[in-house]
């Protein structure tokens, strides 16, 4: 069953470079119908689909693969983001063939996220983290431009670190447990009780994920690289690929490998924390466009790790939640800066002003965005970061939910300048005769916003049962 | 369904009083004749209800609060007279007010205000009786705001003044209640303990601020010079002493049993012989026909409160006595200066003089009502006031040396003010000056002949009206009524309105002019210079209030800056400081954000090794 979300991309892309004429126009047409289908199937819970014996696929895949209500979430943000990325590509590659390159690239991308949003032992997780690492290799340096180029190699650099710890932890572990399936290793770690290469061990592997996330202290990369890449590209990275490459791989070894102990629980805590604070102070005075969104998404991977940090049931939800809400305005948020890029060639944000009159869209959408990211209810950031500081609250470590609100007041004094500066204020003579931007930009933005809006509006009737269905994963 | 008849009272004139906003401005008569026949209406009824008593109960609105009212003894009296000013003072304005700008808006808050007192008189629960103290409050801004291009202002400190006295009395009924565990006025009766004792201060203080003593006076003189006329005569000479009056003495007669010994029945004498020295000393010296009626005012309130507060049978019959008296005489008083202020265009006294012979008739008024406050045989003030010293004696000397004295001064400046206003030379201004018109004389010679019958036959008012409300069994058997059985005290009162006359002279021959006749007081070495300050506002707790007010404000706006620049200065600074720093450290230089990380892990590792 959850092999055909691997398999079908990946054949999808073995097709379409087949040399029959007529295929490459085929290719944005297919990429679509397959992230559509796939937001669909998550959401119906009992398709037919999920049910299809795949026993056939153990000759094979010699790995097994599992989707909870985690991998869910993770899955149907995959397709949403992918779908956004795809038709933002629509204006930013004009080349048919560099068009067709790309959508080969974010399939791979995708058929590497799927399998390790499924996956249930470290050693396959590792595989397909670097299958998506490489893909995203090559998306930053896609322009093959000088900061494209340089943003590429940074992200490789700090990326190859990650590797090295993440395969020594992997070697350490599987010295121990003698296995790669994450509940055996959880029983092997228990039965182990803190030795020293159990310690260390955890250790790299946390660290090898805190830098694959761009959580602080291990950040350094990611501001430069979400920056330089081609607006597509950092569509993709920051609304989806380090949440699944760095938080949701984090998160599913937190809970179904390493489970919570007093240590591991305050260092998730602190990193949160500090990310959570810094990543907002830091927003706060940049000029440029993007990186200001990039930091922002370090702070809000600060609260979606502040959630994991909780160790309850509806701290995680809330962080499953945050992620899905993380991947839907900060992408929207990313689309909107590539509609501003694209029609002023710039991302300046102090040169820019009085942007409402001319791009409404663009600027209401942002504004919906940017609430939803500082929590104003009713919009579906707010329900997350509820949820997130209530369950640090419920559990004890109040001090981190003061925090949390705090972070809270700074995303929304970080965001209400960007709007101020770019889409309100004095109207700059220089960009009179700006228009709103084209399609491709417009209609997946839009659709974020609705999503955002819907999804706020019905969190209450459906809060209940999702948070229910993470009761399951914590349990075991 | 007919409503019950004390509803009647207070819906008759409220719905009149919207009524009259509805009417166009074109039918001045409609609008003058809803006026005096909704009070008409109101008069038959209180006469129909009187001698009545029966209580009744609004159907619950909220739970827990009994909307009661209670007709008995004392309301029907003070619903009578309420409405017999209505009816007087509505007939006087309806000329007065005539060519006057915004004419219907007064008429609605004649009758608004004549509703929400009967509606405070009635009330048996002590929160609908602050709801209609409350209402009066606001009709209270409304009617002197209607007045001059001055008025707003004194509207406003008038609001301020009573507004801050009601809060006070919100405070005390709070109180009351928590202390007696009901509301309803009919149930409490409390016995004096330090925390009555406050209470009783609170609610005292609501009752002699709308009977205007002092300290909560300064508004009604501003108020004489600036509102219009008639409101005067209404509001601050009548209903409001009616109604603080009535207060005082329900609260000091039924809710707390004032007892002869207790502090509070001192206080209340303090505070009585203070308002009577005080105001009457401001009255002498004023210049203006309505400024100085307004002191008298104030003044008489004095007495009244003197009275109750004595605490003995005939010290607190004759405060009440004196109230309504005293609400006779001032109202017509009032009406006099209104019809010379009609006539001669002026109330300056400056500018007055001869007016006797050009209106016989409002001198004639002014005559017997300046004898009746002054306490002249045979008029009504003259026994009520005998009644207040012979209380006042037996609680102590000061007590009635002070009442006495503010006798003399009273009499004194009346002297002052008929003499320049009526007698000696006419102006040429006022060569042409005519008698009032005749529905403005009416009202005043009702009040007169009013005020000659109940000094005369002064058994019937004490026997019906005033007696009854301490009950034979208060009253030990005495009867009141009659002429004062204490000689001496009248023989002294006769010596004193004597000497006032021999002063009068003295003054006269002194400075040849019936106003300045007083001013060897006013010049009197040390008194002149209190009278300076006192001019000046230097007295007025209202200017005080007002001065602390400032100094408040500007410590809590000072506070305020202080919050405002953590917020809106010292805030941000630090965020954009750590902001900027943070920046700093992002050099994009590799090895740097290498080391961090490595250095991160580091820390890592020591955690979970700890």
């Amino acid at each position: 069953m959850c092999a055909s979300l691997i398999l079908i991309p990946f054949i999808s892309v073995l097709i379409l470079n087949l040399p029959i004429k007529g295929m490459k126009r085929l290719a944005f047409g297919l990429a679509a119908l397959l992230f559509l289908l796939q937001m669909v199937a998550v959401l119906i819970p009992d398709a037919a689909f999920w049910k299809i014996n795949h026993s056939f696929c153990a000759g094979i895949f010699n790995f097994e693969l599992g989707a909870d209500i985690l991998s869910k979430v993770v899955l149907f943000c995959i397709g949403m983001v992918s779908l956004v990325t795809l038709f933002s590509a629509l204006t930013f590659v004009k080349d048919s063939d560099e068009k067709f390159n790309f959508i080969n690239i974010l399939l791979i991308a995708v058929c590497g996220m799927n399998a390790v949003a499924m996956a249930k032992d470290i050693f396959s997780l590792y595989v397909f983290l670097e299958v998506v690492a490489v893909s995203s290799f090559i998306l930053i340096a896609f322009n093959r431009d000088m900061p494209g180029l340089e943003g590429a190699f940074k992200y490789i650099v700090l990326s190859g670190v990650a590797t090295v710890l993440m395969i020594a932890g992997i070697a350490l572990l599987v010295l121990i447990a003698g296995s790669t399936n994450f509940s055996l290793i959880h029983y092997m770690l228990i039965a182990q009780n803190k030795s020293l290469i159990v310690s260390l061990a955890i250790g790299l592997f946390i660290v090898a994920l805190f830098i694959k996330s761009g959580l602080m202290p291990f950040h350094g990369w990611l501001p430069d690289v979400y920056t330089s890449a081609p607006a597509p590209a950092s569509v993709l990275l920051a609304g989806i690929i380090t949440k699944v490459a760095g938080v949701y791989a984090l998160i599913r070894i937190v809970v179904s490998m390493l489970g919570f102990s007093a240590s591991i629980q305050s260092i998730l805590l602190f990193v949160g924390a500090v990310s959570v604070i810094l990543g907002a102070l830091a927003a706060l005075t940049q000029s440029d466009f993007k990186r200001m969104l990039s930091y922002s998404s370090i702070s809000q991977v600060g609260y979606i790790i502040l959630g994991l940090g909780s160790g309850s049931v509806l701290g995680i939800a809330g962080a499953a939640f945050h992620i899905f809400n993380h991947a839907s305005f900060k992408s929207l948020l990313f689309i909107n800066s590539a509609a501003v890029e694209s029609r002023l060639g710039s991302r300046d944000i102090d040169k820019m002003g009085g942007l409402a009159k001319q791009m409404p869209l663009t600027s209401l959408t942002s504004v919906i965005g940017s609430l939803s990211c500082a929590g104003i209810p009713p919009l579906a950031g707010f329900w997350s970061k509820l949820m997130i500081i209530i369950a640090l609250w419920l559990v004890g470590f109040k001090g981190y939910a003061v925090i949390a609100v705090l972070g809270s007041i700074l995303t929304l004094a970080y965001f209400l300048t960007l709007q101020r500066k770019v889409f309100f204020g004095k109207p700059s003579d220089e960009f009179k005769d700006i228009k709103e931007a084209g399609f491709s930009l417009m209609f997946p933005a839009i659709a974020l916003a609705v999503l955002i809006v819907a999804a706020g509006l019905l969190a209450p009737w459906l809060l209940k049962g999702f948070i229910l269905g993470f009761v399951p994963i914590i349990g075991g | 369904m007919i409503p019950n008849p004390l509803l009647l009272t207070i819906i008759i004139p409220l719905l009149s009083g919207i009524l009259i906003f509805c009417v166009p401005k074109k039918l001045e008569g409609a609008r003058s004749g809803l006026l005096v026949l909704a009070n008409l209406a109101g008069l038959i009824l209180a006469i129909i209800l009187f001698k009545q008593s029966f209580t009744y109960t609004l159907p619950g609105i909220a739970p827990g609060l009994e909307l009661s009212f209670r007709l008995y003894q004392f309301s029907a009296f003070m619903l009578l007279a309420t409405s017999l000013f209505g009816v007087l003072i509505a007939l006087y304005s309806v000329v007065f007010m005539q060519g006057k700008k915004l004419v219907s808006q007064f008429y609605a808050y004649f009758l608004f205000s004549i509703a929400l007192t009967n509606g405070a008189f009635l009330a048996d629960n002590l929160l609908v009786l602050l709801f209609f103290w409350e209402g009066l409050l606001v009709l209270l801004f409304g009617m002197i705001a209607i007045g001059n291009k001055d008025a707003f202002k004194t509207a406003t400190k008038a609001f301020i003044i009573v507004g801050v006295t009601d809060l006070c009395m919100m405070l005390g009924i709070a109180l009351t209640g928590h202390l007696a565990g009901t509301l309803v006025i009919s149930k409490i009766s409390l016995t004096l303990s330090p925390l009555a004792n406050l209470a009783f201060i609170l609610l005292m203080i609501g009752a002699i601020s709308k009977a205007g003593a002092m300290p909560f006076h300064s508004w009604i003189p501003d108020a004489a010079i600036d509102s219009p006329l008639p409101f005067m005569s209404l509001i601050p000479a009548a209903l409001e002493k009616l109604l603080g009056i009535y207060f005082l003495a329900r609260i000091s007669l039924d809710l707390f049993r004032l007892t002869v010994n207790s502090g509070l029945s001192t206080l209340l004498m303090i505070v009585g012989g203070a308002t009577i020295i005080l105001a009457v000393m401001m009255a002498l010296i004023q210049k203006d026909y309505k400024r100085l009626l307004s002191y008298h005012a104030i003044s008489q309130a004095g007495y009244m409160i003197l009275g109750i507060g004595t605490a003995v049978p005939i010290g607190i019959i004759g405060g009440l006595f004196h109230m309504i008296n005293h609400a006779l005489y001032k109202s017509c008083l009032f009406l006099t200066s209104g019809a010379v202020e009609k006539q001669a265009g002026t109330t300056n006294l400056e500018k007055l003089g001869g007016l006797a012979r050009k209106m016989p008739i409002t001198f004639i008024c002014f005559v017997v009502t300046a004898c009746a406050i002054s306490g002249v045989w045979p008029f009504n003030g003259f026994f009520s006031k005998e009644l207040v010293y012979d209380g006042a004696l037996e609680r102590g000397w000061i007590f009635y040396f002070v009442a006495v004295a503010g006798s003399f001064f009273t009499a004194a400046s009346f002297l002052k003010l008929g003499h320049a206003a009526f007698i000696g030379k006419i102006s040429s201004e006022n060569g042409k000056v005519k008698e009032a018109h005749i529905s403005m004389l009416i009202p005043m010679i009702a009040i007169a002949l009013i005020c000659t019958f109940f000094g005369v036959f002064n058994q019937w008012p004490l026997n019906n009206l005033i007696q009854p409300i301490l009950g034979a069994e208060r009253l030990e058997g005495h009867n009141f009524s009659g002429f004062p059985t204490n000689t001496m005290l009248v023989i002294i009162t006769f010596v004193v309105l004597i000497l006032a006359i021999l002063n009068h002279l003295y003054g006269l021959k002194k400075k040849g002019s019936g106003l300045h006749a007083l001013d060897h007081i006013r010049y009197f070495p040390v008194v002149s210079n209190i009278y300076d300050l006192a001019e000046k506002g230097f007295f007025d707790p209202y200017n005080w209030g007002l001065g602390l007010v400032n100094v408040i404000s500007r410590i809590s706006f000072g506070v305020d800056k202080g919050i405002n620049w953590v917020y809106d200065s010292l805030s941000p600074k630090l965020a954009y400081g750590f902001s900027s720093g943070i920046r700093k450290l992002h050099t994009g230089n590799y090895s740097v954000y290498l080391a961090w990380a490595i250095v991160g892990m580091l820390v890592i590792f020591g955690l979970l090794l700890r």
